[in-house]
């Protein structure tokens, strides 16, 4: 499922559809980079397979405790795990956006628990751009952007292919101002 | 003790490289070793109570061993812990197995607070802490010096960043400010006042924690309430009292209990409060000195260009008295483990004024418009704890008992307390400040420079998607993490559209 995706741009043919409907649901901000939704699952996988071990050795004990028929609790495990695993993906990573402004950096996320951030570029301290190992292999990065509030303290954007998020940090530095608070 | 200068000229423009590492005060030692003793009391307790058997020469050896061993820690890292003070910084050398070097340059810290504890009072010393505003925590301490030391560092540090150079011997700027009047004080008895409307139930709470752990002297059965019911129905002497006399007891007991939570109250508040004094200083920088408290005396200095928002907190009685509590919010969070520095704990609107005066930040104009939010805060909570109530009172009034029928009662005064909120909670816009009231019995008013915004969220949970609501958060350098500065319950649309008048892109 690893699309192989060498150019920056995001508009290669086979996934415009993909991304024009995720810009209905992200009120037409700029949508991760596509590899992403591999990788979110690409986790869910791991996690329904930690959910399905721990389903079946539930699932023996409560045999041999109290004897009921078997089938329950590994029966909901597994349509959780095909959920997690075919469903969910596509709507989380529908729901994610980005926006680039002249003056300000805005971020979409969330699928039950929508965020809508705005983080100023004057506001912000310093900038990080992160990859961990999963993120590596597909290819993409993180932007972490570290502001002087308490709350929203460090606002991240995973999912950016990594040249756009180094990009992003070479314009957001310029706009670093000295000491805004 | 003096350790030989390291060749560090190279690092700095220290016009006086050659000044001396120095150690802290040698009764530090016993002042740590007390606090690090009295923290492991209980662990004495527990061998004497099960290791030996309640022997008392093996517990009183042991004893003895931990005390020995305390100190000699104490007394090994106190050898180890030295600063230097240069001309634009200050040098700590610290720790046993990890050494560490930290240079704290005098520009980036913001003062220098001295706290004192009842034990370091006692013994002439005081802790020197400075405060770098970077959010969460100080960013070195000296624990512990002499009080004309400690004084006399705060006051280098101070003379550096008011551009005066640093001259060892100069007169300390404290002098000039015990003549001129504070901007507000407390005297003992607005404490008193202060104290009353603290109402606080923590003796009760601890008398509690201590009668549970010593339920071994109590007769069978204290905690139970049922054995209570069937003592006093089996009494026959309170059966013959007449009904006034019952009606008199319960009210007795009901007063006593407030008795304690008022007594406590005014016990916690004067131990915090005690001799409170700001003043408006100018050493450096302008800002607040606060001085207060009993036992612990600490004496810190908050920059007014640090203050990010002020919070004026009240409740329904406080109010119909006149009493306000003033807070600042800065990213340096106060010592005593508040996340708000309180400027006027106890004071009527006219001693707010001027102490908000010298801030940059504005008092609310006489025709601010204040807005609602949507109903949706309190009718869909208001659903929500009723269906709650319904399902609990049901499920327990079948199963249990039929007396908890009556605990859908409950809904009516939950559901009556989430409508005032919802009256309570409203926001106010002007060209540069935004104003935000939120809460019925604690409540609070938030006053934000439009410039101190660092960033604004719009957040929708699952219950706010199918009624278009949305919470808008804003995040300001300072507070609490937990519960940020938030307008709940927004209209979508509006929120979008404050939120453009507030970050204009």
């Amino acid at each position: 499922m690893v699309e192989a995706i060498s150019s920056t741009s995001l508009e290669t043919p086979d996934l415009s559809t993909e991304i024009d409907e995720s810009r209905l649901y992200n009120q037409g901000l700029t949508p991760l980079h596509p590899p992403q939704k591999s990788l979110i699952r690409l986790r869910a996988a791991i996690r329904a397979g930690f959910l399905l071990i721990l389903a079946v050795v539930g699932e023996y004990f409560l045999q041999r405790e109290l004897a009921l028929p078997g089938g329950y609790i590994v029966g909901v495990a597994v349509l959780i795990a095909l959920a997690l695993v075919f469903i969910l993906p596509h709507r989380i990573y529908r729901r994610w956006g980005y926006d680039m402004g002249t003056e300000q950096l805005r971020v979409l996320r969330g699928f039950m628990w929508r965020t809508d951030t705005i983080v100023p570029f004057n506001r912000i301290q310093h900038i990080d751009v992160a990859q961990g190992p999963l993120q590596r292999f597909f290819g993409l990065s993180t932007l972490i952007v570290h502001t002087a509030g308490t709350h929203n303290s460090i606002v991240t954007l995973p999912g950016l292919a990594t040249a756009d998020a180094e990009d992003m940090r070479e314009v957001i530095k310029g706009h670093i101002r000295q000491d805004m608070i | 003790m003096n350790e030989a200068i390291p060749a560090t000229d190279q690092q700095g423009d220290a016009v006086d490289s050659e000044s001396p590492f120095q150690h802290l005060h040698p009764l530090s030692i016993i002042l740590k070793s007390v606090s690090l003793l009295g923290r492991n009391i209980i662990l004495i307790g527990v061998l004497y109570f099960s290791l030996f058997d309640q022997n008392l020469f093996y517990t009183g050896l042991a004893a003895l061993a931990i005390i020995a061993v305390v100190f000699g820690i104490t007394a090994l890292v106190w050898s180890r812990f030295t600063y230097q003070v240069e001309a634009k910084e200050i040098r700590i050398k610290s720790g046993l197995l990890n050494r560490n070097n930290r240079s704290i340059p005098f520009d980036r810290i913001q003062d220098v607070s001295l706290e004192q504890k009842l034990l370091s009072r006692l013994l002439g010393l005081t802790t020197v802490r400075f405060e770098t505003g970077s959010g969460g925590g100080e960013d070195g301490a000296l624990d512990a010096l002499k009080l004309a030391d400690g004084e006399t560092l705060r006051d280098i540090i101070r003379d550096y960043k008011s551009g005066a150079v640093a001259v060892e011997g100069s007169p300390s700027a404290a002098l000039q400010e015990e003549e001129s009047a504070p901007i507000f004080a407390m005297d003992n008895r607005r404490i008193l006042v202060a104290g009353i409307f603290n109402f606080s139930f923590i003796l009760l709470a601890i008398i509690g924690t201590i009668a549970q752990n010593l339920d071994f002297l109590l007769p069978e059965g204290f905690f139970d309430p049922r054995t209570w019911i069937e003592t006093i129905s089996q009494q026959d002497s309170i059966n013959g009292l007449s009904m006034a006399a019952r009606i008199g007891g319960i009210v007795a007991a009901i007063a006593s209990l407030i008795a304690v939570g008022v007594v406590s109250g005014i016990i916690r508040t004067f131990i915090r409060e005690y001799g409170f004094r700001l003043d408006r200083v100018d050493t450096g920088q302008p800002g607040f000195r606060r001085r207060r408290g009993l036992f612990t005396l600490t004496d810190m200095v908050m920059p007014i260009h640090r203050v990010q928002a002020a919070i004026i907190s009240t409740g329904p009685i406080r109010q119909s008295f006149g009493w306000y509590h003033l807070k600042f919010q800065s990213l340096a969070g106060d010592q005593s483990g508040e996340t708000d520095h309180s400027a006027a704990p106890c004071a009527k609107p006219d001693e707010i004024d001027p102490i908000i005066a010298e801030t940059q930040v504005e008092q609310l104009p006489q025709d601010a418009e204040f807005n609602h939010v949507n109903h949706a805060f309190w009718w869909r909570d208001s659903v929500i704890i009723w269906l709650v109530l319904k399902i609990t009172a049901l499920g327990l009034g079948f199963f249990v008992h039929t007396g908890f029928f009556a605990l859908i009662l409950l809904a009516i005064p939950l559901i009556a307390i989430q409508y005032l909120n919802w009256q309570h909670h409203q926001y106010a816009l002007t060209e540069t400040q935004i104003f935000v009231r939120s809460g019925w019995w604690k409540r609070k008013l938030t006053m934000l420079p439009r410039r101190k915004i660092q960033t604004v969220d719009i957040s929708q949970s699952p219950l706010d998607h199918p009624l278009d609501l949305a919470t808008l958060t804003i995040g300001i350098a300072g507070g609490s993490a937990l519960a940020p500065l938030r307008i709940m319950d927004f209209d979508a649309e509006k929120a979008l559209s404050l939120r453009r008048q507030l970050l204009p892109s």
